[in-house]
């Protein structure tokens, strides 16, 4: 049965699961439950102290669908639960830690206020430095947390920066403040800002015909400020590397309200963008809870093997790092590029892409471009979304 | 789109690049050898004492390029290729960053570096700054505050909203307009103490302007914040982490950086003060024992390096006590630490205390 479900092109929505965005009020509901329920279990005719069911961020318990009738596909993290236990003694900590950040978030919230993970760290480290000591720590428990009571970590009160930006032919507008013209924000753009509620509650209206999503924030900057949407009517967005909450929620707003504006990608030809590019695509294992609710279907524009063979020179070839190397077994071995699911043929190409920039053993930026005269990227984006000429 | 006022640069700086042309084609038809004579500034040197003679806006000595060596040779080629980029650039008013100037010759090139001095050798020789070259890079810095701009056209109005962020804008040239109610200006150096404020709304209990470099400041975000002080004459503090990598980032902003040495004079900022964290906050403000954290090898070095500056001694002694303490208790800490046992401790008392009792260095 369970591989039946496994290899099945129907996804059942009863084996997604979510984090929802809760107001604090329901959050710390869920977690008094939580605490109700390890009292009511100590307290029980046969007392025992609950264990906490985390939903596994595990490869192993990540489902990739893959819509029938649309070209989406996303990862999920189904319903396979990982235990952690105060009998067992390789998760007793992490079991204590996960009660210690929830005593936290707690309170926190109860304030009515949002703090940093770092701040978060320190906060523990002086309310109980025995358990904690290092920031990492302090992240995979927040992460726990999440899988635990199902809510986003910035319905914990966590707040994480924004790095995103958006610049174009979009007009935003916050709850009862003016409206923003995109294109009018200069070569920086509209800074997205870190607090979902509010990026939620933007209220968008726009004229283009395409969304461009650009990895780097240089190329970003470059483009908003000849103005690529004067001649070509789009909506540049970027999260000046790789996607973080707030830009992919923003994406994706923007896919449901404009459905017929393709989203293009533009980004260097090297693992590392591919990777960005398919976290837009797909979402990500690590926050696997949050990640498909903002998975969007974003096109390859390039850089691609077309272009490294026809456009870019051998001298701007720069050599694969190891690290390169190690992103691209890990992307290259990920559910969502195997190609034994019929109608694939997004996959089959990005694997084919991907194996010919591991045979090259080069990379290449797309300031690379420039080669051909500081006008050229503008042509070149023009030309190929012409020809239609994305993956 | 552009004022006026850049407009002119450009054109100035186009007759620069004629003039520098003509007078090397000159020394080529008269059977000479060109050559070029560079002056070669410094934001400090490693004088402890602080007797040294270092004078910001002067040049300590000048390098002569000449056709000599085939290394010098290729610097001038490449400064040449440069040097007509940039005319093109100019000429049409379209903007480069150092990356894309690369890209256009890399087998002549072979690394960025090169192109990078070949820019400031020709922003030595011609007298400006980068920007007026039409090479700009990313700007990274945040505002939020009592403030309100016009840049090309667009009002930023962060008074509507003082504690939303806005983008410090890549084109400080075009900021006009600039009105402010503050009394006064803070520089924060991580972003996450940024949003700490803004989610504190401290701006609507403080009317002041918050900035920040997110790290080590760009030029935009020097430029920007050295435009502000010059129309609003505020008092400018900076809160940084007590660590050596924190007053690195604070001397950057107040002395330069040696990159950069060339046009110091536009960047640095004589008026900032160090607002926090000191090593002697510890105590006043309570500090929990537990977020000291100790000092790396690589703090120690930082600290050492920095101590050597002449500038330390002969400017800012408060600093280099402060830092000496730093290194001799062994201990640092972040200003998250701050919200250890209160979240809003650091903006409503650290910041509000140190700012109406002085205690800043």
């Amino acid at each position: 049965m369970g591989e039946l479900l496994k290899n099945s092109i129907f996804f059942s929505d009863q084996h997604l699961c979510h984090a929802d965005i809760l107001p604090p009020s329901e959050v710390r509901a869920r977690i008094e439950v939580a605490v109700l329920n390890f009292l009511k279990n100590l307290n029980s005719s046969t007392p025992s102290v609950a264990d906490l069911p985390l939903i596994s961020r595990k490869m192993s318990n990540s489902r990739v669908s893959r819509g029938l009738l649309i070209e989406s596909t996303k990862i999920f993290l189904s319903h396979s639960f990982c235990t952690q236990s105060l009998m067992n003694e390789n998760t007793a900590n992490s079991f204590i830690r996960v009660w210690k950040v929830m005593e936290m978030c707690y309170q926190i919230l109860g304030q009515e206020k949002k703090v940093t993970q770092r701040e978060l760290f320190y906060k523990l480290l002086c309310d109980s430095p025995q358990y904690f000591t290092s920031q990492s720590q302090v992240n995979r428990t927040i992460q726990d947390l999440v899988a635990l009571l199902r809510c986003s970590r910035y319905s914990l009160g966590v707040m994480a920066s924004s790095r995103g930006a958006v610049a174009g032919r979009l007009l935003l507008q916050e709850p009862n403040q003016e409206v923003v013209d995109c294109s009018a924000c200069g070569s920086s753009g509209y800074a997205i800002s870190g607090d979902l509620n509010l990026l939620e509650k933007l209220v968008m209206k726009s004229d283009a015909r395409y969304i461009i999503v650009v990895e780097k924030h240089a190329i970003f900057q470059r483009l908003a400020e000849d103005r690529i949407f004067n001649q070509i009517p789009c909506i540049l967005i970027t999260a000046k590397g790789y996607p973080d909450i707030g830009t992919r929620l923003l994406l994706h707003r923007m896919s449901r309200e404009f459905p017929e504006l393709p989203i293009l990608g533009l980004v260097d030809w090297n693992p590392a963008g591919l990777a960005i590019l398919c976290t837009f695509k797909f979402g990500s294992v690590a926050m696997g809870l949050e990640a498909y609710r903002y998975a969007c279907n974003v096109k390859w524009l390039g850089l691609r093997k077309d272009d490294i063979e026809q456009l870019i020179l051998e001298e701007s070839l720069v050599p694969l790092k190891p690290r390169d190397h190690q992103i691209a077994k890990s992307l290259g071995s990920s559910e969502i590029l195997q190609v034994n699911v019929p109608n694939a043929m997004i996959q089959d190409n990005y694997k084919e892409e991907l194996a010919f920039m591991i045979h090259s053993g080069h990379r290449a930026e797309i300031e690379a471009l420039y080669f051909h005269g500081y006008d050229f990227l503008v042509k070149y984006i023009g030309k190929k979304i012409v020809q239609a000429n994305y993956i | 789109m552009e004022g006026t006022h850049s407009s002119s640069h450009r054109f100035d700086v186009l007759k620069k690049i004629g003039e520098l042309t003509r007078s090397i084609v000159e020394d080529l038809c008269n059977g000479r050898s060109p050559t070029l004579q560079i002056d070669q500034f410094s934001s400090y040197c490693t004088d402890a004492s602080g007797n040294c003679c270092c004078i910001y806006d002067l040049p300590k000595g000048k390098e002569l390029l000449m056709l000599r060596r085939e290394s010098q040779a290729r610097r001038l080629d490449v400064l040449l290729r440069v040097l007509l980029i940039v005319q093109q650039l100019l000429q049409e008013n379209k903007h480069c960053s150092k990356r894309d100037i690369y890209y256009m010759h890399p087998s002549v090139f072979k690394e960025q570096s090169v192109v990078d001095r070949a820019i400031n050798d020709i922003c030595i020789l011609l007298q400006c700054s980068r920007h007026n070259l039409n090479v700009v890079s990313v700007g990274n810095g945040l505002v939020m505050g009592w403030l309100r701009f016009a840049e090309a056209g667009r009002i930023f109005d962060c008074i509507n909203s003082p504690n939303t962020a806005h983008h410090i804008p890549v084109h400080v040239e075009d900021v006009e307009d600039i009105i402010s109610v503050s009394e006064y200006i803070l520089v924060v150096e991580k972003e996450s103490v940024f949003q700490r404020l803004a989610n504190d709304q401290f701006c609507r209990q403080n009317r002041c302007i918050v900035i920040t470099g997110r790290g080590y400041p760009d030029v935009p975000t020097r430029r920007f914040l050295h435009l502000l002080i010059e129309t609003l004459h505020l008092p400018l503090y900076c809160l940084v982490d007590c660590d050596p990598y924190g007053i690195d980032i604070l001397a950057t902003y107040r002395f330069g950086s040696m990159q950069m040495s060339y046009d110091s004079k536009s960047l640095r900022l004589p008026e900032m003060r160090w607002l926090g964290a000191f090593p002697s906050d510890c105590h006043k403000y309570q500090i929990p024992q537990r977020c000291l954290l100790p000092l790396t090898a690589e703090d120690k070095q930082k600290a050492k390096v920095i101590l050597s500056r002449c500038y330390m001694e002969r400017e800012v002694p408060y600093w280099r006590s402060e830092l000496q303490l730093l290194l001799d208790r062994g201990v640092k800490f972040e200003i998250e630490a701050l919200s250890a046992h209160s979240i809003a401790f650091l903006s409503e008392n650290y910041l509000p205390s140190k700012i109406q009792g002085g205690a800043y260095i």
